[in-house]
C-alpha cells in the first residue's frame, strides 16, 4: 500500500530538516526523503560560520539583514549548536583602512553591531590574529554545527510526527494530470522500490534539485561552485576572524568545536562532480597561504583535512544565460511558474538562512493546503537547547569531566540519554573528541545512524587529530555488535570510511599528516589485511 | 614541520599509543587518565574551553617515561605539568606547603637533627602527621644531617681557592641538609682531579617540589635567584656549575624554561651533572683517577632514576662505575621506583607509589647486589624503605674506592 | 664517547644490526628517538609476499630472483638473491638468540590469522600465535574464542564469522576477573598492555584457566587477544598445560604485545652484549670530513659527540620522522642525504588508501654497498638500512621486516669486512 503524506521533502540539508520541522509544528504530515545521510550536501560542507551577516553588509543589504536577524534566533534556539564567539573583520596593511568605513557604516546600516577597535586591543581579544594588521572590527559572528543543527531539526519534526528516511532516492515523480502527487523511490541499502503520496512535494535538494526538477518535467538552473576548505588540528583562533575587504578567497578562518576551517576557494565546476569531489594541490596552497595572513600560527599548525563542497547558486529565472545569479532565497512555486502542481522548490539562501527558507516554504504549503497556523520555529527551542549546560553539567557530574563535556557540547540536554551507568559504557571509542560506548550506542539506536560516515556526523567518531585511526576499528565493532550490520559488511564499512578519511587527508598528506596516514595505513591494511573490495587497481 | 619547542609540540602526536604502555600510574591507578589523554589528547579539548580540564591529572607523577618512550617528541609530561599549573583550581595546603619547601624545613631541622629524627620516626608523630595533614604514616623520613654541607664548604674556602681550575656546585637541599657526605665525597673527587669547589653566590632550592605541589610563584621566585646566581658562575666567571642530584639538575635545565617560564638558554649548557662533567674529564686523557688497590669486590646494582633517564645521562654515571676496579655493575632496566619526590609521600598516592615500584624492588633483591647505586635522592628514600639494600650515590661509591 | 659503529634508530633494523655487530665484538651505541614501530607488530614478520606487479610469492627464496626485473632499486636487489637466501636463515637464529621463538621458514610463507580474520602471508610468527599452512583454512574444526569483557581493540565477530567462513566453527565468550575490573574503571586505559599486565601474575592466569575450562566445551583450540602477560612470555604454554587443549592468540589492535616482548627482548640482548642503546635520545647533527661521518651529535649529549667508525641510519620512515615530508619535498632530516621521491606532490598518492601508495616507496637512496649517497656522492662510512630505504613498499609487498633485518645484517657483515 502507498503511504500518504500531507508533504513530502525530498533532500536532508538543513533547508529540507528546516521545512519538515516547521511542517511538523503546523501539524502538517510531513515525510523527508534522503539519498545519502542528512546534511551531506552544501549544509554539510561550509565554515560552520554564524554569519552576522557582516560579510554582505557591503554587496548586498537584503542577505546581510536576513542574516543579522537569523542568527539572533539561532542562539536563542539552537544554543547547543551554536558558539557565541564573535568575529574580526582585520585590515592589513595590503587592504588599507578605505574599505573599513564603508563597511561599518553597511553592517550599521543593516542592523549589525560593528565596533572598530584598536589592532592591539583585538590581538589581546584574538591573540592568534596576524599582529600585522592596521584596524579590526569587531561583529556579532559566531560558530554553528551543521550536522548537529540538522539533526536536532529533524528530531523535532519526528517528535511531531514526521517520518524521515534516509538513503532513500527519489527515482520519479507521481503525476496526475498536471500535479505531482507522489514519488517513487528506492532505498538505497536493501535494493528495495517504494511509493509514497502527498499533496505537496517540495525539491530541497540542494544543488541536486537541478536534477529533482528535471525529473518533475521542469527547469531549474543552476550553477554548482565548487568550495575547498581546510580543517586544522585543533583551535588556533576562538574568536571568527575575517579580512575586511570585498568578499574573496580563503578569507575567513572559522573555529568550530576542537578545530578550526579556512575557507574557501570558489570555482565553477560540471555537476558530474558534484558527487565526488576532491580538493587540490593548488586549492591547498591558496588556502594555506591566505589562511596565513589571518594567523600566521597556521603555518606551524597541522591540516587535519582539506574538503569540498557545492554551492547550489541559482539562476535568476529573468536570465536564461544563467550568468546572474541569485545569492537570497528562491521559492519557486511550480504551479505558478510552470503549470505544475504539488510541486515546490526551495533553493538559494545559506545555512544561516535554513529556518526562514523552511518558514517560507510551510506558508507556501500551508496555502495550498488551505491551513492557516502561524510559524512558531523562530521561537520554539530546538531539541537539546532547552536547557543550559551548566545545569546538565551539574547533573552528569559523576562522569569524567571532558567526556561529559563532550557528550553536553554535543547533545545539550539530549546527553542525559546516554547511558554511560557502568564502566563499560564510559569507555571510550573516539579518544581524541570523547566519544563513549554509551554515546556510540545512542546514535546508533536513536539517530538513524546506518554506516560510519553517519555515525561521524552524530557524534565526531574519527573527527579528531587521529581520523578514525584508533576509533574506526572501535566503532566499526561496536555496529556488528548492535546488529547494525553483518561483519562483510562492517569490513565494507570500515574501508570505505577510511576511505572517506583518506580522501580528506591525502591533498594534506605531509608532515604530521602523513605520518598519521601512514600509521593508519599500516594498521589496516598490514596488521589487519583489511582489503577494499571494490579496489579495481 | 613542528620543532620540539613549538607551542603546539602536542600536534606531533600521532596517537600511536606507546606513552601509555610506559606510563607507570596508569598501569597500577585508574583514576588517572594516562599520558596520552591527560597530556595531548587532553590539551586539544583544553584550548577549545579551559573547563575541559580534569583534576585527575595531579596524579601524574611527572616521571617523564612518556616523553622518552613517545617516537614524536611531544613533550608529554610537560604538557600535563604546564595544563596543571595553569588551570588547577586546588589551592596547596599546609602538607604541599610542607613537602615542598625542603630548603625551610632543612633550614629549621638541621640544628636540631637528632630530635627530628627521632620524632619523625616515632610512631605516635607519624600518625598524627598522616591523620591531620595526611603524609602517609607508613613513609620513612630522611635523617637531618647536624651541621649543613655549605657551613662546612665555607669552612674549606681557602683550600678550595687554591685548586687553580674551578666548579660550582649546586648542591641541593639533600647534600646540604640530609647528605653533606655526598657534597664532601664529590669535592674529594674534584680535588682528586686537580678541581676546588666553589658555592654558588646564593643557592636556593630548585623548587622541583614546589612545582609538583602547586606553590608555582616561589618556584618562579626561587628559580630567578638560582639562574641569576648560576649566570654570574656560567657567562661572568666561566666557571661551570655541577649538580650530583638528578632531578635538581633536570629542573634547572629544563624545567625551568618548561614549566616556569624562566629563560635560561644561555647557561643550559654549562649546567650538568658532575658525573657527567667527570667522564667527560677523564676520557679527554687529561687527568687520572687512582684506585684502591685489593679493595673488596662490591657488587652495585644501577637504577636509572626517571629524571635520569630523561636527561639520557645515566651512560654517565655508570661508566665511572664501570671505571672502578673493585665494582661489579649490573644495570638494572630503568624503570620507575614510584615515588615521585613528594608525591609517594601523600597518604592518597601511597598504595600508587608502592604499586608502581613493587617490580622494581622485586628485580633489585633478586640481583644478588651488595648495594644500588642511583643519581636521585628520592629513589634512594623509595628503595631503601622499600627493600633490604642500602642505596649508596656513584660518586660517593667512586670516592670511596680512591686511593 | 667513542664506539665502533653507531647506530641511528632503536627499532627492529637498528637492534639487528647492532647485535650483529656486538655479537662479532664491536662497541656499539644506538641512538633511539623514542620506541619504534614494533610496538604496532601483527605478531609476525614478513619477508616478501608480493611482487610489485601484484602476482602472488608463496617461496620467498624463488620470488626474490624475480624483483631484480621488477624493482631494481628493491633493497632486495642490493643484498642479491644468494646472500639473501643465508641471510633470512640467519635472521631467525639471530631471533632465536635473543629469545624470540618463532615458526616459519623462508622457503615456503604461512599464514597468519590477523585480528580482522583474514588469512595473510607471512614468513616467522611469534610462538603461540595463531598461524596456517593454508591460505584459506584453520588447523582445526571448532574453536572457542575468548575475549576480556569490555577490551574495545579485538572484536570477536569479526573473527569468527570469518573463521566460519572458513570452515571452523567458532563459538565467542567473554571473561571477567576481579583484576580486569580494575582497569575498566579507566575510560581510555583497557588497552592490550595493561590487560596483559595482570597476567604477569600467576594467579590471575589461573583464575582465567579456570574460567576457560568451564566454558569452552569440546572446542579443538583456545583462541584468545595476545594479552596473556608482558614480562611473562610464556601465557599460551601455561594456559596450554593447565587446560590440555591447543591455545593461540591473535594479535590485536595497538599496543601489540607481541611487539613491545620483542623490543624489550632484543634490546636486552643488545645490551648483554655490551651494546650502549640511548633511548629517548634525538641525533641532531654531524660532523664530516671529506666522504667520512667523525662525530655525531645528539640533544641529551650536547657537546660529547658519538664518535665511531662507521654510522648506520635506520631511523626508518616517516613514522619515525627518518623520513620528513613537506608541502614541497621529502627529506632525511639528519644528515641531508639524498632521497628518491616524486616531485609532484599530487602524484604521491593513490585516491584509493587501499592502494600501494607511491609515497611509501620514496626513501633513502644508495649505492649496491649500502653506503648513503649525499648529493650524488657515496659517503664512505655511511650505511642506510631498514624502512626508510627507497625502493619497496612494504605493505603491498609485505617484505617491511624482512628489509629491515636483511638490510642492517648484511651492513653489519660490511662493516665488519672493512677492518
Amino acid at each position: 500500500m502507498t503511504k500518504q503524506f500531507d508533504v513530502i521533502i525530498i533532500g536532508g540539508g538543513a533547508t529540507g530538516a528546516g521545512v519538515a520541522r516547521d511542517c511538523s509544528l503546523r501539524g502538517i504530515k510531513a515525510l523527508l526523503l534522503e539519498r545519502g545521510d542528512i546534511a551531506t550536501g552544501a549544509t554539510g560542507r561550509n565554515h560552520g560560520l554564524l554569519h552576522s551577516g557582516a560579510r554582505y553588509a557591503v554587496t548586498d543589504r537584503e542577505s546581510a539583514e536576513e542574516c543579522i536577524k537569523e542568527n539572533m534566533i539561532l542562539r536563542r534556539i539552537a544554543s547547543h549548536c551554536v558558539e557565541e564567539t564573535d568575529g574580526l573583520f582585520i585590515s592589513l596593511p595590503e587592504d588599507g583602512l578605505e574599505f573599513q568605513a564603508k563597511f561599518i557604516e553597511s553592517c550599521r546600516a543593516a542592523g549589525i553591531r560593528a565596533d572598530a577597535i584598536d589592532p592591539k586591543e583585538a590581538l589581546l581579544l584574538e591573540p592568534s590574529a596576524n599582529p600585522a594588521m592596521i584596524g579590526a572590527v569587531r561583529v556579532p559572528d559566531g560558530a554553528v554545527d551543521p550536522f548537529r543543527l540538522t539533526m536536532a531539526n529533524l528530531l523535532d519534526a519526528k517528535a511531531h510526527g514526521a517520518e524521515v528516511l534516509t538513503y532513500h532516492e527519489v527515482l520519479d515523480f507521481i503525476r496526475e494530470q498536471e500535479r505531482i502527487v507522489g514519488v517513487k523511490v528506492v532505498d538505497r541499502r536493501t535494493g528495495e522500490q517504494k511509493e509514497f503520496r502527498a499533496h505537496v512535494t517540495v525539491n530541497a535538494g540542494g544543488i541536486w534539485g537541478h536534477e529533482i526538477a528535471k525529473k518533475a518535467g521542469v527547469t531549474v538552473k543552476m550553477l554548482p561552485a565548487k568550495g575547498a576548505l581546510l580543517i586544522f588540528g585543533h583551535r588556533v583562533n576562538n574568536v571568527v576572524i575575517n579580512r575586511c575587504r570585498k568578499p574573496a578567497d580563503a578569507d575567513i578562518l572559522v573555529p568550530g568545536d576542537t578545530i578550526c576551517l579556512i575557507g574557501t576557494t570558489s570555482s565553477k565546476v560540471p555537476f558530474e562532480e558534484c558527487d565526488n569531489m576532491y580538493v587540490t594541490a593548488d586549492e591547498v596552497d591558496l588556502l594555506l597561504r591566505e589562511g596565513m595572513k589571518l594567523a600566521p600560527s597556521l603555518e606551524h599548525t597541522r591540516i587535519l583535512r582539506a574538503y569540498a563542497g557545492v554551492r547550489p547558486l541559482v539562476a535568476s529565472d529573468d536570465d536564461p544565460s544563467g550568468r546572474s545569479v541569485s545569492r537570497g532565497i528562491v521559492v519557486l512555486d511550480h504551479a505558478t511558474r510552470d503549470g505544475l502542481e504539488g510541486f515546490i522548490t526551495i533553493t538559494g539562501g545559506k545555512l544561516m538562512t535554513y529556518r526562514l527558507m523552511g518558514e517560507w516554504t510551510t506558508d507556501l504549503i500551508c496555502k495550498k493546503l488551505n491551513i492557516s497556523k502561524k510559524c512558531t520555529t523562530a521561537e520554539q527551542k530546538l531539541p537539546g537547547s532547552r536547557e543550559e549546560e551548566k545545569k546538565i553539567s551539574r547533573r552528569m557530574h559523576t562522569i569524567p569531566v571532558a567526556q561529559r563535556e563532550s557528550a553536553i557540547n554535543r547533545h545539550g540536554e539530549l546527553a542525559e540519554k546516554v547511558n554511560v551507568e557502568d564502566a563499560e559504557h564510559r569507555s571510550l571509542v573516539c579518544e581524541c573528541e570523547e566519544v563513549s560506548v554509551g554515546e556510540v550506542k545512542y546514535a546508533l539506536n536513536e539517530l538513524d545512524v546506518h554506516n560510519l560516515v553517519d555515525l561521524r556526523r552524530r557524534t565526531r567518531v574519527g573527527m579528531g587529530t587521529c581520523q578514525g585511526e584508533l576509533c574506526a576499528c572501535r566503532a566499526a565493532g561496536l555496529m556488528a555488535q548492535v546488529g547494525k550490520y553483518c561483519t562483510h559488511q562492517a569490513k565494507q564499512d570500515l574501508t570505505n570510511f577510511l576511505n572517506e578519511r583518506w580522501k580528506g587527508m591525502a591533498p594534506v598528506a605531509w608532515g604530521d599528516t602523513l605520518r598519521e596516514s601512514e600509521f593508519t595505513m599500516w594498521l589496516y591494511d598490514g596488521v589487519c589485511g583489511l582489503k577494499n573490495d571494490k579496489n579495481t587497481k | 614541520m613542528m620543532t620540539e619547542t613549538s607551542e603546539f609540540n602536542f600536534e606531533q602526536c600521532i596517537k600511536c599509543t606507546v606513552c601509555t604502555v610506559y606510563c607507570p600510574v596508569a598501569a597500577v591507578n585508574p583514576l588517572y587518565p594516562g599520558p596520552k589523554q591527560a597530556g595531548p589528547d587532553g590539551e586539544r579539548l583544553r584550548l577549545k574551553r579551559p573547563e575541559f580540564f580534569d583534576e585527575s591529572l595531579k596524579w601524574c607523577l611527572n616521571c617523564k617515561r612518556c616523553e622518552v618512550a613517545c617516537p614524536s617528541n611531544v613533550r608529554i609530561g610537560d604538557i600535563i605539568q604546564a595544563a596543571r599549573i595553569k588551570h588547577s583550581k586546588k589551592k596547596p595546603g599546609l602538607r604541599e606547603y610542607i613537602l615542598a619547601n625542603t630548603d625551610f624545613m632543612g633550614t629549621m631541622a638541621s640544628p636540631l637533627a637528632p630530635i627530628v629524627n627521632m620524632a619523625v620516626g616515632l610512631k605516635p608523630v607519624k600518625v598524627v602527621m598522616d591523620k591531620t595533614i595526611g603524609i602517609d604514616h607508613r613513609r620513612m623520613f630522611p635523617k637531618y644531617a647536624f651541621g649543613t654541607f655549605e657551613s662546612w664548604l665555607k669552612r674549606n674556602r681557602k683550600k678550595q681557592a687554591k685548586f687553580p681550575r674551578q666548579v660550582s656546585y649546586f648542591h641541593g637541599c639533600y647534600v646540604n641538609y640530609n647528605n653533606p657526605q655526598l657534597g664532601k665525597d664529590f669535592v674529594k673527587i674534584m680535588n682528586a682531579l686537580g678541581i676546588g669547589v666553589q658555592l654558588l653566590e646564593k643557592e636556593k632550592c630548585c623548587g622541583v617540589a614546589l612545582i609538583s605541589n602547586g606553590l608555582i610563584d616561589q618556584a618562579k621566585r626561587q628559580g630567578e635567584v638560582n639562574i641569576s646566581s648560576i649566570r654570574r658562575s656560567v657567562v661572568e666567571n666561566k666557571i661551570p656549575v655541577l649538580g650530583t642530584s638528578s632531578t635538581c639538575t633536570f629542573t634547572l635545565r629544563d624545567e625551568y624554561p618548561h614549566l616556569l617560564g624562566i629563560e635560561n638558554k644561555d647557561v643550559r649548557d654549562g649546567i650538568e651533572l658532575a658525573t657527567r662533567y667527570i667522564y667527560r674529564l677523564l676520557s679527554s686523557g687529561e687527568v687520572r683517577l687512582r684506585f684502591k688497590k685489593n679493595a673488596p669486590k662490591l657488587r652495585v646494582a644501577y637504577h636509572t632514576a626517571c629524571h635520569m633517564e630523561k636527561l639520557g645521562w645515566a651512560y654517565y654515571s655508570t661508566e665511572l662505575l664501570r671505571m672502578i676496579p673493585s665494582v661489579e655493575l649490573i644495570q638494572l632496566d630503568s624503570q620507575c621506583c614510584g615515588i615521585g619526590g613528594t608525591y609517594g609521600f601523600k597518604k592518597e598516592n601511597y598504595a600508587t607509589s608502592q604499586a608502581v615500584g613493587e617490580g622494581l624492588f622485586r628485580k633489585i633483591e633478586a640481583s644478588g647486589c651488595d648495594v644500588v647505586s642511583t643519581d636521585c635522592e628520592t629513589c634512594k628514600w623509595q628503595i631503601e624503605m622499600s627493600t633490604s639494600k642500602e642505596v649508596i650515590h656513584p660518586l660517593s661509591i667512586l670516592a670511596n674506592a680512591l686511593e | 664517547m667513542k664506539f665502533d659503529t653507531v647506530i641511528i634508530g632503536g627499532g627492529l633494523a637498528g637492534l639487528t644490526c647492532g647485535i650483529r655487530l656486538a655479537k662479532a665484538g664491536q662497541r656499539c651505541a644506538i641512538v633511539s628517538s623514542g620506541q619504534s614501530a614494533l610496538h604496532f607488530s601483527s605478531g609476525s614478520l614478513d619477508l616478501l609476499n608480493a611482487l610489485p606487479d601484484g602476482s602472488v610469492v608463496t617461496n620467498p627464496m624463488e620470488g626474490v630472483k624475480l624483483l631484480a626485473e621488477q624493482a631494481p632499486e628493491h633493497p632486495y636487489v642490493k643484498i642479491g638473491a644468494e646472500r639473501f637466501a643465508v641471510l633470512a636463515t640467519e635472521a631467525a637464529e639471530l631471533l632465536s638468540e635473543a629469545g624470540v621463538a618463532t615458526m616459519g621458514e623462508a622457503l615456503k610463507n604461512h599464514y597468519r590469522l590477523t585480528p580482522m580474520g583474514v588469512l595473510k602471508s607471512t614468513w616467522l610468527t611469534f610462538k603461540g600465535y595463531v598461524t596456517s599452512d593454508k591460505a584459506d583454512a584453520l588447523p582445526w574444526k571448532s574453536v572457542a574464542l575468548f575475549n576480556a569483557e569490555g577490551f574495545l581493540d579485538f572484536y570477536t565477530q569479526f573473527l569468527s564469522d570469518e573463521m566460519r567462513k572458513m570452515g571452523t566453527e567458532c563459538k565467542v565468550h567473554t571473561f571477567n576477573l576481579p583484576a580486569l575490573e580494575n582497569i575498566r574503571q579507566n575510560p581510555t586505559e583497557m588497552r592490550s598492555a595493561n590487560i596483559a599486565r595482570i597476567f604477569d601474575n600467576e594467579d590471575t592466569l589461573s583464575e582465567l584457566a579456570a574460567i576457560i575450562s568451564r566454558e569452552m566445551g569440546d572446542a579443538e583450540a583456545v583462541l584468545l587477544p595476545a594479552v596473556l602477560g608482558v614480562d611473562c612470555r610464556d601465557g599460551v604454554a601455561k594456559l596450554e598445560k593447565r587446560l590440555a587443549r591447543k591455545v593461540a592468540v591473535v594479535a590485536t589492535l595497538p599496543p601489540s604485545v607481541p611487539g613491545l616482548q620483542v623490543q624489550t627482548l632484543l634490546r636486552r640482548y643488545f645490551q648483554e652484549l655490551g651494546g650502549v642503546y640511548l633511548l629517548g635520545d634525538t641525533a641532531t647533527g654531524y660532523k664530516s670530513e671529506g666522504d667520512n661521518v667523525t662525530a655525531l651529535y645528539t640533544n641529551n649529549h650536547g657537546d660529547i659527540a658519538l664518535k665511531a667508525d662507521n654510522y648506520v641510519l635506520a631511523t626508518g620512515s616517516y613514522f619515525s620522522q627518518g623520513l620528513v615530508a613537506s608541502n614541497g619535498e621529502v627529506v632525511e632530516p639528519l644528515f641531508g642525504v639524498d632521497v628518491a621521491y616524486d616531485k609532484v606532490r599530487s602524484n604521491w598518492y593513490e585516491r584509493d588508501m587501499f592502494s600501494a601508495q607511491p609515497y611509501e616507496s620514496f626513501g633513502v637512496v644508495t649505492n649496491a654497498e649500502l653506503q648513503a649517497i649525499r648529493g650524488g656522492r657515496k659517503v664512505d662510512n655511511l650505511y642506510a638500512v631498514g624502512a626508510g630505504l627507497a625502493g619497496f613498499n612494504a605493505v603491498k609487498q609485505g617484505c617491511g621486516a624482512g628489509v629491515s633485518m636483511l638490510t642492517a645484517m648484511s651492513v653489519a657483515d660490511k662493516i665488519l669486512s672493512k677492518r
